[in-house]
């Protein structure tokens, strides 16, 4: 034995070591498969970290875990390490993220379906954003392309807006939280903006790893804001896209779905107007017409009033002409005239003479 | 801007020009009435395409912090 050793309690041995570990490794990122997951009592997460050739246990609040996981996920987690009382060592787990394809396609799904089956994703619980909004509020990384080019659309495309901007970190570990409290911040206004606008730009599956954590998704899902999410490219799907009211396909169309584009609409308003100039030429060209039938009608109606009297005037002067005693002349008839009394003096006419002739005999017929 | 459409917003406008084209397609219509609707639409488009020009959104960055806890 040696002697000049100091000889410490169990307590002491273990409160030296935490404060060993803590000098030398205050936190530590470590990454392994998980295997024998459990929730205990509801409260507390306990698994372990495993490669080919050494085990370590993990341990967090229930309240942490901010993805679900199951055994074969491989996890990086950053921790602070620990002796506890009863002698176990254990990683203390602050944060934790799935590493590889498999792993992080592996707790996406798995929290798809829980938020899933909770109906966060219904259709029925979409709501609808305003047509023009005055008001928007948006969480985004100033510095990124992503939040240019939203702004660069916004302001091509609409003006009169007021835009609020949260600047937040949009991928690591601190990403989620920001984007948390950016929302709560929004949503605690006294007046509330219109429109909650999440944007960022593309990345890796690791880069967009913040959009598919299980807070940030519920906060977007109880936002009293109506919400719309652009985040990464077209063929990105992330779980806040999916929990959000309106999802947009990148930052670009997020502002394109937010505003009306202002040329459109001079252009249709100008078209309006226009087609109101049509629709007044086309109405006086129809009330000319009109007119023209009409006038045309009254015209037909005198015209046929015309013919009508013209023709009746014919008929008279046909009867007329039948009665004129001269033309009975011409048929060889002559006219007598003074009284037929034996001896007076009587005229007779003739179509051509007139003769005086003496009446020498009566008789009754 | 004229007299009449003072005050009223971009919004009031492309209502206004609505309720216009909506009465030339109505029973209402008549065309005494028609050549001054037609005008005051072309002004309304004008006067459309002015404000919408000009306007500009007012974009802030609040100041809080969001990197912490309250």
């Amino acid at each position: 034995m040696e002697n000049n050793l100091p000889q410490l309690s169990v307590s002491d041995f273990v409160a030296i070591t935490n404060q060993t570990l803590e000098y030398a490794f205050p936190t530590v990122s470590v990454v392994g498969e998980v295997t024998e997951f459990r929730v205990s009592q509801g409260k507390w997460v306990s698994f372990k970290l495993k490669d080919a050739g050494a085990v370590v246990g993990c341990f967090l609040v229930l309240s942490q875990l901010r993805m679900p996981i199951e055994d074969g996920m491989k996890l990086l987690v950053v921790a602070n390490p620990r002796l506890n009382n009863k002698g176990f060592f254990s990683l203390n787990v602050r944060a934790m993220k799935p590493v590889g394809e498999g792993s992080i396609k592996k707790g996406f799904e798995l929290l798809k379906a829980k938020l899933e089956a909770e109906g966060l994703f219904a259709p029925e619980r979409k709501r609808r954003l305003p047509r023009v909004p005055q008001h928007v509020a948006v969480i985004a990384s100033t510095e990124s392309a992503g939040y240019v080019d939203f702004c660069k659309i916004i302001n091509e495309r609409w003006g009169g807006m007021t835009v609020d901007v949260a600047h937040t970190q949009v991928q690591g570990v601190p990403a989620p939280d920001q984007m948390i409290r950016a929302i709560r911040y929004f949503n605690s206004l006294e007046v509330l903006p219109e429109v909650l606008v999440l944007v960022r730009g593309g990345g890796s599956a690791e880069d967009l790893m913040a959009f598919n954590d299980e807070p940030l998704a519920r906060a977007i899902a109880e936002s009293r804001i109506p919400t719309l999410v652009g985040v990464g490219h077209e063929v990105d799907n992330t779980l806040a896209d999916m929990v959000a009211d309106v999802r947009a396909a990148t930052p670009t169309n997020a502002a394109e779905i937010l505003v009306p584009d202002r040329n459109e609409i001079i252009r249709a308003a100008h078209q309006q107007a226009s087609s109101l100039g049509h629709q007044l030429v086309q109405s006086i060209d129809e009330y000319s017409a009109r007119t023209k039938e009409q006038l045309e009608a009254a015209f037909r109606r005198i015209r046929e009033k015309l013919d009508e009297n013209f023709e009746r005037l014919a008929t008279l002067r046909l009867a007329t002409a039948q009665l004129n005693p001269e033309n009975v002349l011409k048929r060889g008839y002559a006219l007598l005239r003074g009284g037929v009394k034996l001896g007076a003096t009587v005229e007779i006419e003739t179509l051509h003479e007139i003769a005086t002739a003496e009446v020498k005999n009566v008789r009754s017929k | 801007m004229s007299e009449v459409s003072k005050g009223k917003t971009v919004q009031d406008k492309l209502s206004e020009l609505s309720e216009l084209v909506a009465w030339f397609q109505s029973a209402a219509f008549k065309l005494e009435d028609a050549f001054d609707k037609f005008k005051q639409a072309e002004a309304l488009a004008e006067e459309i395409e002015k404000d919408l020009t000009k306007l500009k959104n007012d974009i802030k960055v609040v100041k809080k912090k969001f990197d912490t806890e309250d």
